[in-house]
């Protein structure tokens, strides 16, 4: 069975000035999929959230939710929570009382206001502090309860904008659960993050944005072995810059950052290029601060998502 | 390290364009207004509406009216009777009057000055221009005074007089050409000031709220309120009631403390002064939302507002009674609220009247208050964050 297209983003294109927000962006999101959006700082991926909101106006192109434009639709911004990367709460109302003033703002009825409310904390394990003033509580409790708010009316597509940034272990496993549970329930999460382990645990589908553009999208496995093949991140951090390592290192495929004194890139057989690098460096008298490999990460992702899209290095 | 600081300091003042204006405009353009104001009281030039009544019509009187329209720049109108007069004062048509009562040459004080007990120093200002007049244009009727002031004397002996007045007869003045007469109805500058003082802070208490709209935004929480089923409206309608209750109470507040403290008659025109401050509440919280939906930062709105209500204030007779300005100043006044707050109160406190003025002063205020909101209302709905 075919799942209804929540979200539809068709050539979705916005500017400030000469400079390009969003960039012909097509996006799909249906019910019950976790779409996470990655990118660089300014890479367009809030002012995509916004636009799917209706909060931003498009110079070009369109954005339906549930075939309506959220931007001049109020009943279907009914249907949609948002749950911004600031703590968008009144900071001197209690937890319930923020609840169920945003409950009562997307227009649930009075009636069914109290279970809601219950709902949403008994859903973010943030029922215990229900009387406590939001600005006494600490960030992750505020962050519970941020998310909190943005389900409380049960909406059908939900925007996280780094739901888990700054929280402990058990309260990011807490709201993986949640956003686990809701995508049980049918709703559409668009998802935006930094973090590799949100993106790699909740994400459906993983869209890479680079200048207002969405560069690839894809299952995040997939788009990984896509990328990589077998590859691992190799890191190498120096000292101090040196004209003698550049060509040691960029023949290497690695990709110089942070003036010099940072490269990395994904190579095959990482080990023995490790070794490698570390006898030539020794050989060269530059000191070696840190030789690392890893599994690829997001941004060693995007930088593959960059590279391709403008095709100036394979993967 | 000082030298450092300082010029640190100055560049954060010269990058502050909001800051400059209050530190270097600001300043000048309210002791404008108090120069304006203070600078006409003490060199004696009031813009003072006078009303007359001339119960004598003789040419001295002609003469003396004529002369005193000249002082006071056509500013002097006539009036068919007392009566007529004191009502015009009261309401406010007129800050004082004069009543030519007997005949000038030999009525020992022919001249009543009719003086409102809330500008006393209109009165003060026509009896000096009452007296300039006489000395400067009419000196030959000074004259005819003194002839007949002293001629019962000059038919005495020396020795009948002495025991006529006793030996200070010589020195004794004559008695005035014009005295005053206060009218009644108690201090109607408590009620002038207690309007004032309310308007004056509704402006900075109902921007203190509105900055909320600019918390919000920074917030995030703007973002989510948008989403809400109304959209903005109802975000801004509710706190735009908030803030006229807020208002409404805080008027009342300084209204008892002037009824419990200094009488003002709070209970006289109940009705009629609670819908001024209402009135006067909502146009603060419009104009308040209206800044704070046109600024971005805290940062902003906070010169901005600050500036806009110290200048409203100054124009509009919150800081110096009204009457005392020129009339040009006077006249701009009526495009602020707060000449129009200030006249509503004193007009349903003092006078117990709801006349054409309170009820001007309500459109208008409420104009202010629907404008402001819909200024809110349009910059907010366009804003996309």
């Amino acid at each position: 069975m075919s799942r209804q297209v929540v979200l539809h983003l068709a050539k979705a294109t916005r500017s400030y000035g000469n400079q390009a927000a969003l960039d012909h962006v097509d996006l799909e999101l249906a019910e019950g999929e976790v779409y996470a959006l990655i990118g660089r700082n300014g890479a367009g991926k809030s002012t995509l959230a916004k636009a799917a909101i209706g909060a931003l106006a498009l110079d070009a192109g369109s954005v339906r939710v549930l075939g309506a434009d959220p931007g001049r639709d109020r009943n279907v911004r009914r249907e949609i929570g948002v749950a911004p990367q600031e703590i968008a709460l009144y900071p001197h109302l209690t937890v319930a009382e923020n609840l169920d003033a945003f409950a009562a703002l997307a227009g649930v009825p009075r009636t069914e206001r109290v279970s809601a409310v219950a709902r949403a904390m008994e859903e973010t394990v943030c029922a215990e502090r229900a009387g406590e003033r939001v600005d006494h509580l600490s960030s992750g409790w505020r962050r519970r309860v941020n998310l909190a708010a943005a389900i409380v009316h049960r909406p059908r597509l939900l925007v996280l904008d780094e739901p888990t940034e700054g929280l402990d272990p058990e309260t990011r496993l807490i709201l993986h659960r949640l956003i686990d549970g809701l995508r049980g329930d049918r709703i559409a999460i668009l998802l935006i993050s930094h973090n590799a382990e949100d993106v790699a645990v909740l994400a459906d589908r993983v869209g890479v944005m680079e200048n207002g553009r969405l560069m690839v999208e894809g299952r995040p496995a997939e788009l990984m072995a896509q990328a990589f093949g077998g590859r691992t991140e190799l890191v190498v951090r120096l000292s101090a810059a040196s004209p003698s390592v550049e060509s040691i290192l960029a023949s290497r495929g690695l990709a110089p950052s942070d003036r010099g004194l940072s490269w990395s890139g994904t190579v095959l057989d990482a080990v023995t290029q490790a070794s490698e690098i570390e006898m030539a460096l020794r050989w060269v008298d530059v000191e070696l601060r840190e030789l690392a490999v890893h599994p690829p990460g997001l941004d060693a992702l995007i930088g593959w998502a960059t590279r391709s899209a403008t095709g100036s290095v394979g993967a | 390290m000082i030298l450092v600081m300082l010029r640190v300091m100055a560049l954060g003042l010269w990058r502050d364009r909001a800051g400059l204006v209050l530190v270097f405009v600001l300043p000048p353009l309210v002791f404008i207004v108090f120069a304006s104001v203070f600078g006409a009281g003490t060199s004696g030039k009031l813009d003072v509406r006078a009303g007359v009544v001339d119960q004598i019509d003789s040419a001295d009187s002609r003469q003396l009216i004529q002369s005193l329209q000249r002082r006071l720049s056509g500013r002097l109108t006539g009036w068919p009777d007392v009566v007529a007069l004191e009502d015009a004062i009261e309401s406010g048509q007129a800050d004082t009057g004069l009543v030519l009562q007997g005949d000038l040459a030999d009525t020992p004080t022919p001249v009543t000055v009719l003086v409102h007990p809330g500008r006393k120093a209109a009165g003060e200002v026509l009896t000096a221009q009452i007296d300039t007049a006489v000395e400067e244009d009419l000196p030959e009727l000074m004259l005819r005074r003194e002839v007949a002031r002293l001629d019962p004397i000059l038919a005495l002996t020396p020795d009948q007089v002495r025991r006529a007045t006793g030996a200070q007869f010589g020195h004794a003045s004559p008695p005035p050409f014009a005295a005053q007469r206060i009218l009644p109805g108690g201090n109607p500058l408590l009620i002038y000031y207690a309007g004032a003082v309310s308007i004056l802070f509704l402006m900075f208490t109902a921007m203190q709220g509105a900055m909320s709209l600019i918390d919000e935004r920074r917030a995030g929480l703007r973002l989510r309120l948008g989403l809400s089923s109304g959209g903005v409206a109802p975000v801004l309608g509710g706190r735009m009631l908030w803030l006229t209750a807020l208002g409404v109470i805080q008027a009342f507040v300084l209204f008892l403390v002037a009824a419990v403290g200094y009488r003002v008659p709070l209970l006289a025109n109940l009705a009629a002064w609670a819908a001024t401050a209402v009135c006067a509440a909502a146009a603060s919280a419009g104009i308040a939302l209206a800044i704070a939906a046109a600024c971005h930062t805290r940062e902003q709105a906070q010169p901005v507002s600050t500036f806009a209500f110290l200048i409203l204030a100054a124009v509009g007779g919150s800081m110096a009674p009204r009457f005392l300005m020129p009339e040009a100043l006077q006249t701009l006044g009526w495009l602020t609220p707060h000449t129009w707050v200030i006249e509503a109160y004193q007009a349903v406190l003092w006078r117990g009247l709801v006349n054409t003025t309170v009820i001007q002063a309500w459109t208008v205020l409420s104009s202010f208050a629907a404008a402001g909101f819909l200024a809110a209302l349009w910059i907010e709905g366009r804003r996309r964050l």
